[in-house]
């Protein structure tokens, strides 16, 4: 039987996400576990007049690749994917797997041969999403991997998923998504006015310098759920204290309790109370690991609770987040690293944010409605 | 469940069927369930050198086309399948079936025009095929949709398939090259003859042969595998024969099918079910009336109708025959969006005449030839 909530997904993707339309070429990845919500896209797709096909495969085969393939073989990039990359009209890919742990023990050396490769093509899709060439959407189909991550059955979990991208029975996706998209947009201009942000809470203390840094809203176009404000730091401008009480998942790898001291855009400090040693490792990726490429609101009050996920817990309601290394060329950043490491910062019970002086933010929620959606 | 015959299958299809090495960009495809297999040919594939990638068709997704798609949709080619026929080096097809009759309701004119569309696709890899460019294999995969069709429970099913591939003996690939030897001698044997007459139960037929080429099927292109095929005269087929086995094509069949031909061409078919569908098939276009490929099975140790078309048309002592688009390499000329095998068995009082000669009676050959 067809989950009614995956054909509302698979609705609000093609229909809002990638606005798909007739004739555009459309491809869908993912894992096999994914299958009901690619076919729910395909026939959406199909209802557009676009040209849907699908390109899913077996889980575990980069555990496969990782034993037996040569270096050579692990740097090769198929053509399938670059055609894909060049000419694709729209695009999305079902994260999700049976197992997220599953490569927690492969060789790092290897792993991070085998991800640079990975990333040299999703460097390539971002330049054509960039550029207006391509619609792209990334979201994730529930399995039993993630709701043990999460630490919640599968149907609970699912319906979790459902709630935070609203596409439970009876909800309206598409006129929900709009909304949010009109308050975080406003949103957003109203934050290019700042010059400096003040993010206080339990151990943290932290100013980051934003002026002249685009904020951009993520309305649900290129994640699915989605919900945040975000922009690249002044690279040189981030100073003091954070501290992060959900773990931080890189990699299937979890590090707890971090906390970070900032001087001159630099982290200076590092600690944590387990995982320290992999913590550091990855602040010494490259020169620009120690440098913030992001700061961001989390503003998806669908999501309540942090699942080991960073599609869902970087959007939770009422938190903010940082990632060390990567900015984004759209928001104007210069700090350039392999690393983009997303940390959360829980600000529900006790957080304040200061712009400029003035409070904007208190206890998980902005003080007031943005001032455009206000006007 | 780790089946310990999925491991050897991957070997002998990456070591001896397709012949996977260096620098090989190979295409793993599964129509259906078969990701235990995928992942053993993955790793094989890598360990040969080849650069793998495994995908899995999703059924509901081409059902969805064929039922709800519009004309363009329906003949639109996905840029993956036209990179596979004009760049792939190596496509391996698992076909490992989830429902045999998903697509028995869907309609037989948008059916016919997808095949349609593909035809020049067909075409071109099959034309590589011939010239070697590009190595291809469909390979069987027990499911319970499989054994159902032929009445038997799974571990049955895996039985007879593995049997049939030969993976019950020690070396499998040593089994496929004696084979192939086989074959080799039956083929060259047929390279002689001009004309060839099939006489059984309801069947007189006559089909010219001369100066065609006659394909020693080893496994290497199907697999499990066991014929020896050509592409007969286009205009020299004549008299009536009846298929002791239905015809199937994806989901639909027909039952008791007699042909007529003159000329080359049929002139009368009926079907004791399944008529109209026969019929649909057989007016797909200009080729689908003609026959384009011409085989007799070989595989002795696949003994039993299974309703599963690549053992079926293997069975040692039938031949078969298929409606349609003729194989590059053989000769044969005809062109058609179908391709369209149908068998018939014959073990039991079965007779072929090679240019006037009995040559092979009771589903075995006389002469020594193999």
């Amino acid at each position: 039987m067809r989950d009614p909530r995956v054909e509302n997904l698979a609705e609000l993707i093609a229909g809002y996400s990638l606005d798909l339309r007739e004739g555009q070429v459309y491809r869908i990845d993912g894992e096999e576990h994914s299958a009901p919500l690619a076919v729910a896209l395909y026939r959406a797709a199909l209802r557009r007049g676009a040209h849907p096909y699908t390109r899913i495969s077996p889980s575990g085969l980069d555990e496969l690749a990782l034993e037996h393939a040569s270096d050579e073989q692990l740097e090769h990039i198929p053509e399938l994917e670059l055609m894909a990359s060049e000419q694709l009209d729209a695009w999305t890919s079902l994260w999700g797997t049976v197992n997220t742990r599953a490569l927690t023990r492969a060789d790092p050396e290897r792993r991070r041969r085998q991800l640079s490769t990975h990333y040299r093509m999703v460097n390539r899709r971002w330049e054509r999403i960039s550029a207006g060439e391509l619609a792209w959407c990334g979201t994730l189909y529930p399995s039993q991997a993630h709701a043990q991550d999460a630490e919640m059955s599968l149907a609970d979990y699912e319906d979790f998923v459902h709630g935070a991208c609203h596409t439970r029975e009876g909800d309206d996706p598409i006129a929900h998504w709009q909304g949010v998209s009109e308050t975080l947009t406003a949103r957003a201009q109203e934050l290019e006015g700042v010059r400096e942000l003040r993010i206080v809470g339990p151990k943290t203390d932290l100013r980051l310098i934003v002026e002249g840094r685009r904020w951009l809203p993520s309305d649900g176009k290129h994640n699915m759920p989605d919900g945040e404000v975000f922009t690249s730091p002044v690279e040189t401008g981030t100073s003091g204290e954070i501290y992060f009480a959900f773990p931080s998942v890189f990699q299937g790898q979890e590090v707890e309790n971090v906390r970070l001291r900032f001087e001159d855009g630099h982290v200076v400090h590092a600690e944590a109370t387990s995982g320290e040693e992999y913590l550091r490792a990855l602040l010494d990726t490259d020169s620009g690991a120690r440098v913030l490429g992001e700061v961001a609101f989390g503003l998806n009050y669908e999501i309540d609770r942090f699942t080991r996920d960073i599609l869902f817990d970087e959007k939770i309601g009422g938190t903010m987040h940082v990632a060390l290394g990567g900015g984004f060329d759209e928001a104007g950043t210069e700090n350039k690293s392999d690393l983009h490491w997303d940390l959360i910062c829980d600000l529900r019970q006790e957080g304040e944010v200061y712009a400029d002086g003035e409070l904007v933010w208190k206890a998980g929620s902005f003080v007031a409605e943005p001032a455009v959606a206000r006007a | 469940m780790l089946d310990a015959r999925h491991a050897k299958l991957a070997e002998v299809i990456v070591g001896y069927s397709v012949e996977i090495g260096e620098g090989d960009r190979v295409l793993l495809e599964s129509v259906g369930q078969a990701s235990p297999l995928l992942r053993e040919l993955y790793g094989a594939t890598l360990r040969a050198g080849g650069h793998p990638e495994a995908l899995i068709a999703l059924d509901e997704a081409e059902e969805a086309l064929l039922r709800e798609g519009n004309d363009a949709q329906l003949e639109w080619i996905a840029p993956d399948l036209r990179w596979k026929v004009e760049e792939g080096d190596v496509w391996v097809v698992i076909d490992a079936p989830v429902n045999t009759k998903r697509l028995t309701n869907v309609d037989p004119a948008r059916m016919g025009r997808r095949l349609k569309a593909r035809e020049p696709i067909q075409n071109r890899y099959l034309e590589r095929s011939a010239s070697g460019e590009f190595r291809w294999v469909i390979c069987g995969y027990p499911t319970q949709a499989s054994a159902q069709d032929a009445g038997m429970s799974l571990r049955q099913f895996e039985d007879v398939l593995y049997r049939a591939a030969f993976l019950d003996q020690d070396d499998p690939v040593a089994a496929w090259t004696t084979f192939g030897d086989r074959l080799e001698r039956v083929g060259s044997f047929l390279e002689g003859v001009r004309e060839i007459r099939i006489v059984g139960d309801e069947t007189d037929i006559k089909l010219g042969v001369e100066g065609r080429q006659w394909i020693r099927a080893k496994g290497l292109r199907n697999f499990p595998d066991g014929e020896v095929f050509t592409g007969p005269e286009e205009t020299s087929v004549e008299g009536t024969i009846k298929f002791t086995f239905p015809a199937m094509m994806r989901g639909r069949q027909a039952d008791g099918v007699r042909l007529r031909f003159e000329g080359g061409e049929v002139v009368e078919a009926t079907a004791d079910r399944g008529q109209d569908f026969l019929r649909e098939m057989v007016g797909l276009d200009d080729g689908s009336k003609r026959v384009g490929e011409f085989a007799f099975g070989m595989n002795d140790a696949i003994t039993e109708y299974t309703g599963n078309l690549l053992l079926d048309e293997k069975i040692g002592g039938t031949i078969h025959m298929a409606l349609g688009r003729s194989v590059p390499g053989t000769g044969g000329l005809n062109k058609s969006g179908l391709h369209w095998d149908i068998v018939c068995d014959l073990r039991d009082g079965g007779e072929v005449y090679a240019d006037g000669e009995l040559v092979y009676r009771d589903g075995a050959f006389l002469n020594g030839a193999s």
